[in-house]
């Protein structure tokens, strides 16, 4: 169990999901698309923590990014992804 | 040296060499790479192969048959575009880039890639063959049609030039080219890495925006479950794009943080402007286009306005990975459920069918740990 926040607001992430599982679990829509590490849709700002990828990603992940569709944190990870869109519960 | 080769004598180390513009590539070998991405993205390209006549479009004719007229329109029309795109995709990349290119592991990502490319084009005449008694209608007019020649001249032009520069500098070596036009042009090294440079930026924004518009419309009718079998292609197409997408940003990427050629660090730099620009200008030709196809009428889930906008947030995402500032206001995605599509692993195949990404034929896991052997004695 992690603490993932996301734009501010924060919540208890599984770590047995991605980042990307946790946050469709949450109800909060990002970008994605291939889930597989290839396509880069899904990269967005690591702001802290640490992550680790299921499998090494072959899109080109810049430094301080990460790409949410494959990695799982392994501590507490705060993320900026501009056009995410959260849901009510947690935005109140 | 700039004449080519095809294979060059000069014992050279290929882990030292630029992308392109070194020595000419000599032994193809493998077991060693300077960038290990193109070596994975032929693993999984050729992990990903597959044949159009594995998907059944029979069904399609009869959908497009009932389709109203505006919307036949729309599918043929974007079909017609797509068949554009492969076409030049299809050799482009061999004729402009295999003459440049100096890692072995690159060379084979190209031909790869290409290569791939050709298998879109057999299944835009699969799909085609079935849906017309007569597809020279179709392909006909693929070369007639002003709008769809108005964006294959933006397209094509880049490799166009980086070609004709190539050939002359490999011929002459650095000199004035008297175009056909009598325009007097200066052929130097620095000027070809230029066009290249320009060239690779128009292919990234073919493969970033101007194929996800078509996949858009292509998935829109599937949605509606109409012309399935034609959606089952462009997914499995989608998948491959991603792919070259993936190459191609990583080639600017590598060239614009500095980890390449130097002087090609430089010329991302300069040329920077004309690099947005040419985004801008495949955006704008892509609504453009979004306006013909839906001049007669929209179709349920996709009109001119949601295309638009899909065109401006696809901009943004692209510009955004190969390190560009997002240039349009849309931050959400119009078509959510475009990215149902897109998934690469979710078709639901027996693991032995090539469909399954991760599913490689052949492979093994080389990984061993000292705790392996723990309880091995002799």
């Amino acid at each position: 169990m992690a603490k993932m926040v996301i734009n501010g607001v924060s919540f208890t992430a599984e770590s047995s999901r991605t980042l990307l599982e946790n946050l469709e679990h949450q109800g909060i829509q990002t970008e994605y698309q291939c889930r597989d590490g290839h396509c880069g849709a899904c990269q967005c700002q690591l702001n802290s923590g640490s992550v680790q990828y299921r499998k090494a990603p072959l899109a080109y992940v810049r430094q301080g990014q990460v790409l949410t569709c494959c990695a799982i944190a392994t501590s507490d990870v705060d993320l900026t992804i501009a056009e995410a869109k959260l849901p009510l519960k947690l935005t109140g | 040296m700039n004449k080519y080769t095809t294979f060059s004598k000069v014992q050279n180390n290929a882990l030292t060499e630029p992308m392109f513009f070194g020595n000419p590539v000599n032994v193809a070998r493998y077991d060693q790479q300077k960038f290990e991405i193109f070596e994975k993205l032929i693993e999984k390209q050729l992990s990903f192969f597959w044949r159009p006549e594995e998907v059944d479009v029979s069904r399609d004719r009869v959908d497009f048959q009932d389709l109203p007229e505006h919307e036949q329109h729309i599918f043929i029309s974007n079909l017609k575009y797509q068949t554009l795109l492969d076409s030049i995709q299809g050799r482009s990349p061999n004729v402009a880039l295999l003459p440049l290119v100096s890692l072995p592991e690159l060379e084979t990502w190209i031909e790869t890639w290409s290569f791939s490319e050709t298998i879109h084009s057999r299944s835009y005449t699969h799909i085609i063959r079935n849906l017309f008694t007569n597809p020279s209608e179709v392909f006909d007019d693929i070369v007639s049609n002003e709008e769809i020649l108005k964006r294959a001249d933006d397209i094509a032009g880049y490799y166009d030039d980086l070609i004709t520069a190539t050939q002359f500098y490999q011929l002459h070596g650095e000199g004035e080219y008297t175009h056909a036009d009598g325009r007097v042009e200066q052929i130097t090294q620095r000027e070809i890495k230029r066009k290249l440079f320009l060239c690779m930026n128009s292919v990234n924004a073919l493969e970033a925006i101007r194929f996800y518009v078509s996949f858009a419309c292509s998935f829109a009718f599937a949605e509606r479950d109409l012309l399935e079998g034609n959606a089952k292609i462009i997914k499995l197409i989608a998948r491959d794009e991603a792919l070259h997408l993936n190459a191609t940003q990583h080639i600017i990427n590598l060239w614009r943080d500095g980890v390449d050629d130097p002087e090609m660090a430089e010329i991302a730099k300069e040329c920077e402007q004309e690099a947005i620009d040419i985004f801008m200008r495949a955006a704008q030709q892509e609504k453009e286009w979004a306006e013909y196809l839906f001049k007669d009428g929209s179709m349920i889930g996709l009109n001119k306005d949601i295309l638009c906008q899909y065109v401006e947030y696809i901009a943004n995402v692209r510009m955004q990975a190969i390190g560009f500032k997002a240039p349009f206001d849309t931050k959400s995605n119009p078509i959510p459920w475009i990215n149902n599509w897109l998934v690469s692993d979710n078709v639901q195949v027996a693991p032995q069918e090539s469909e399954i990404s991760s599913y490689l034929v052949g492979q093994i896991n080389a990984d061993l740990d000292a705790d392996d052997l723990e309880d091995f004695e002799l």
